[in-house]
């Protein structure tokens, strides 16, 4: 079980990777999304913006109406933020439950391949 | 504590659902698929074959909503089917399903194309012109991240569907005769026959199952189940209509060209009516195209990101696209409905053939997982359960099991092993490469894990406790 410490270390090393990637910035054009992160183990929420392809810092609790929700445990989320884990077969085993269409889940999974596999 | 797609900032309603699951089932294919259902069965009676196929549909809505409300996600198919046999078999079967994609895409292409040439009087090599043109534009559109919005598949599939019930009854009143044989479907034909034609009316409905991938981002998880099933009611009431009228207006000679609706809308209509079809046709291809790239592409690109394909299918453009799957499916489009414009005659018939047996061997596919996770995972949520499973679930397999041997094994009104050799195929290419190659992939995808840099999580202190905390959280 990750803490909420913990989830925000890995977030702000994933935030930074993922701002200063000048392709994934091209990708984010125009994407300007909110979105919740739901710890399913601790009962945690967080929030994150991404608004002028910059992510936002990562906000303790559920803010806004999101457009997408991405539920998981809080260990799978500092591992995702770390890049330790690959959030595709987490999402295809059913340990990585997502709400939104599925648009806004690509550019998701895209921002966590492309933040580490220099794609 | 989650939000759930209820609180999405952009949700489907069950409006959208109902025109998704509709729309993705209605494709301009649909009209020869029922044009080729006449030839089985004693022509105004063809509707009793797709009400037996509707029944049959709602066999298959029961087992897609109770695997559907189990694993409400995208990743569905994945999900129930290696939940309930092996991987690799499951790896197998879901590859040839997907293409069926492929060769509804392709058959869609074709008949627009061949019905854009048949209006304009141009010459017939026009025909992989302008299939060469739509699939271009679906390629490029795709590549560019274009996709319909949820309203504007509303109004297409409303206009379609409307359009060609409005043409089928205008057509019918206008013939000036009553029906001949509206309540004996074997005068004339045989028993085979009908049962063959059953197997075709199960066509009419494939695909419908498609819009359970849009599970993550309806308002309510109730509205796919709810939408499956309006689906239904509205498909049959539209492709019973339909078939009556072709069957009770039209001439065998018309019947069997790649474009009926044409000549049904010139029945209603006249000149205008033949127009008026020909849009009404190029508007199926939006959903068609709409939904068709769209899921096959990431559903390639997700299996490619799991490992099971090569890492080049889950590259992305700038816009996220995963773009070699989208212009993969594009060209094998291409050549498909060149090959079917090539072969003539009975091409696209094969193609109505191999989509009915494999709708069917999917939906005995889905009885066997809903039997078999019955067993498997028993207490698993199950907000829709199909009841008197055991029955219902093997009666299912058997029924849906046999239809698809009866379709893969028949062409127009005659015995043709065409459409069985192409599934075989199609199956044993799917699984020489699950067990050839797939275990290769992965061990690949494995190495490259194990060879990267170490964790950059920095370590656990030995008591477990968190490392020290950092740059806080925003509250």
């Amino acid at each position: 079980m990750a803490t909420a410490e913990e989830i925000a270390e890995a977030y702000a090393d994933w935030q930074e990777r993922c701002n200063a990637n000048t392709r994934l910035a091209r990708m984010l054009r125009g994407w300007e999304r909110t979105v919740h992160l739901v710890a399913t183990d601790t009962g945690e929420g967080f929030t994150i913006a991404v608004s002028a392809s910059v992510l936002s810092d990562l906000r303790s609790g559920l803010v806004d109406q999101p457009d997408l929700v991405v539920s998981a445990t809080s260990e799978d989320f500092a591992d995702l933020f770390w890049g330790d884990l690959n959030p595709s077969e987490k999402y295809l085993s059913g340990e990585i439950v997502l709400a939104g269409s599925s648009e806004d889940v690509m550019r998701l999974d895209a921002m966590s391949m492309v933040a580490f596999l220099d794609q | 504590m989650s939000t759930g797609a209820a609180g999405l900032r952009r949700a489907m309603g069950l409006r959208t659902a109902v025109s998704t699951s509709t729309g993705l089932a209605f494709a301009a294919l649909q009209y020869l698929a029922a044009a080729g259902l006449v030839a089985y069965v004693a022509g105004d009676s063809a509707w009793i074959s797709i009400g037996v196929a509707g029944v049959l549909a709602l066999l298959a809505w029961g087992f897609f909503g109770e695997l559907n409300g189990m694993f409400p996600t995208a990743a569905a198919i994945r999900r129930y089917m290696s939940g309930a046999m092996d991987d690799r078999v499951a790896l197998s079967i879901t590859f040839t399903y997907l293409s069926t994609i492929v060769l509804v895409v392709a058959a869609d292409a074709f008949i627009v194309s061949a019905a854009l040439t048949h209006v304009l009087h141009v010459p017939g090599w026009l025909t992989s012109v302008w299939t060469l043109a739509l699939l271009s534009i679906a390629v490029l559109s795709n590549l560019r991240g274009v996709r319909a919005a949820g309203w504007l598949q509303d109004v297409a599939t409303t206009v379609v569907l409307a359009a060609t019930l409005v043409v089928s009854v205008v057509a019918l009143t206008r013939s000036g005769t009553g029906l001949h044989t509206p309540l004996q479907p074997l005068h004339h034909h045989s028993g085979a026959g009908f049962l063959e034609s059953i197997a075709l009316g199960i066509f009419l409905y494939s695909a419908f199952e498609w819009v359970t991938t849009n599970a993550e981002e309806v308002r309510d998880p109730k509205h796919i189940h709810r939408a499956m099933l309006i689906a239904v009611g509205i498909l049959f009431v539209v492709c019973a209509t339909m078939t009556t009228a072709m069957s009770h207006v039209l001439t065998h000679a018309q019947l069997g060209t790649p474009y009926p609706q044409l000549a049904l809308g010139g029945r209603a209509f006249g000149t205008v009516g033949v127009w008026f079809m020909a849009a009404v046709t190029a508007v199926t291809a939006l959903n068609t195209f709409n939904g068709g790239f769209i899921t096959a592409s990431r559903f390639v690109y997700a299996t490619a990101r799991e490992g099971s394909l090569p890492p080049i299918l889950a590259r992305l453009n700038d816009r996220a696209v995963p773009w070699v799957p989208v212009i993969g499916l594009g060209v094998v489009s291409f050549v498909v409905s060149v090959v079917v414009e090539v072969v003539g005659g009975s091409g696209w018939q094969v193609l109505v053939a191999v989509g009915a047996a494999l709708e069917a061997l999917i939906y005995a596919v889905a009885a066997f997982c809903v039997l078999r996770l019955r067993g498997r995972v028993p207490d698993h949520h199950r907000p829709f359960r199909v009841p008197l499973v055991r029955v219902v679930a093997i009666g299912g397999l058997v029924i849906f099991s046999v239809l698809a041997v009866v379709a893969s094994v028949s062409v127009g009104n005659r015995f043709d092993p065409v459409p069985l050799i192409i599934i075989l195929v199609m199956g044993a290419a799917s699984a020489l490469y699950t067990v050839r190659v797939v275990p290769g992939l992965q061990a690949a995808e494995a190495a490259r894990r194990a060879a990267r840099p170490t964790r950059r999580r920095p370590p656990r202190a030995p008591d477990g406790d968190a490392t020290p905390p950092s740059p806080g959280v925003v509250s």
